[in-house]
């Protein structure tokens, strides 16, 4: 099976003390929905887009609010080298979209339940297609008299 | 992954029709060029750490040598 490391996607990381008006602007601009709270080299911390809609704008936070003062933390975290079927556990037993990928202690990415979900259907599409073909494209052996 | 002050690291898209994200390297915080990188996705300053996974590659840009 493969690992996490094989789907791992790319981790942008923001300070703590940065405002959430910049964690929006950078997740807009890196194309993310969550990013990372690093503080000294370590994960302090993931701040999500849906964060700094129900946390921030809902409870009226101010434009240049801390950015942990809108995280999550602890960090539900899995192994680079752990197997997909760990993730699938945590994303059961965890109420989360996204496990932060480390590698030890350090932070070095992300994975998103949508990535296993495509990893699954291709996985799936490929035992189907033989399938299906044989379904639909049918081989008939001749028929062969049973004497000549 | 390996990267220098000044390369620039190309982010592929994840969804149908989105477009290629792109950011400049200012500073290497790993050993050997390795991540994590304080990257600048903008003209308009905005930094961030950045640490890449399998769908992120580096342009590098010829450095000049002093």
């Amino acid at each position: 099976m493969r690992s996490i490391e094989a789907i791992r996607r790319s981790g942008v990381g923001i300070g703590p003390d940065r405002t959430i008006t910049d964690a929006a602007t950078i997740m807009e601009q890196a194309g993310v929905g969550a990013l990372a709270v690093i503080d000294g080299g370590r994960l302090v911390g993931i701040v999500t887009d849906r964060d700094l809609v129900r946390r921030c704008m809902a409870q009226r936070m101010p434009a240049d609010a801390r950015v942990d003062s809108a995280m999550s933390s602890p960090v539900v975290t899995i192994q680079a080298d752990a197997e997909l079927h760990d993730a699938f556990r945590l994303f059961r037993t965890n109420a989360v979209r996204r496990l932060a990928v480390v590698r030890g202690e350090h932070f070095v990415g992300m994975i998103t339940v949508d990535d296993l979900l495509v990893n699954l259907v291709g996985d799936i599409s490929d035992l189907v297609r033989p399938v299906t073909a044989e379904i639909l494209f049918a081989h008939h052996d001749p028929h062969v008299p049973a004497t000549q | 992954m390996r990267a220098r002050v000044g390369d620039r690291i190309i982010i592929e898209g994840h969804h149908l029709g989105e477009p290629r994200r792109d950011c400049e390297v200012l500073e290497v915080q790993g050993a050997d060029g390795g991540p994590p990188y304080v990257v600048r996705w903008s003209d308009d300053g905005h930094t961030a750490f950045f640490f890449p996974g399998n769908d992120a590659t580096v342009q590098q840009y010829e450095h000049e040598t002093t």
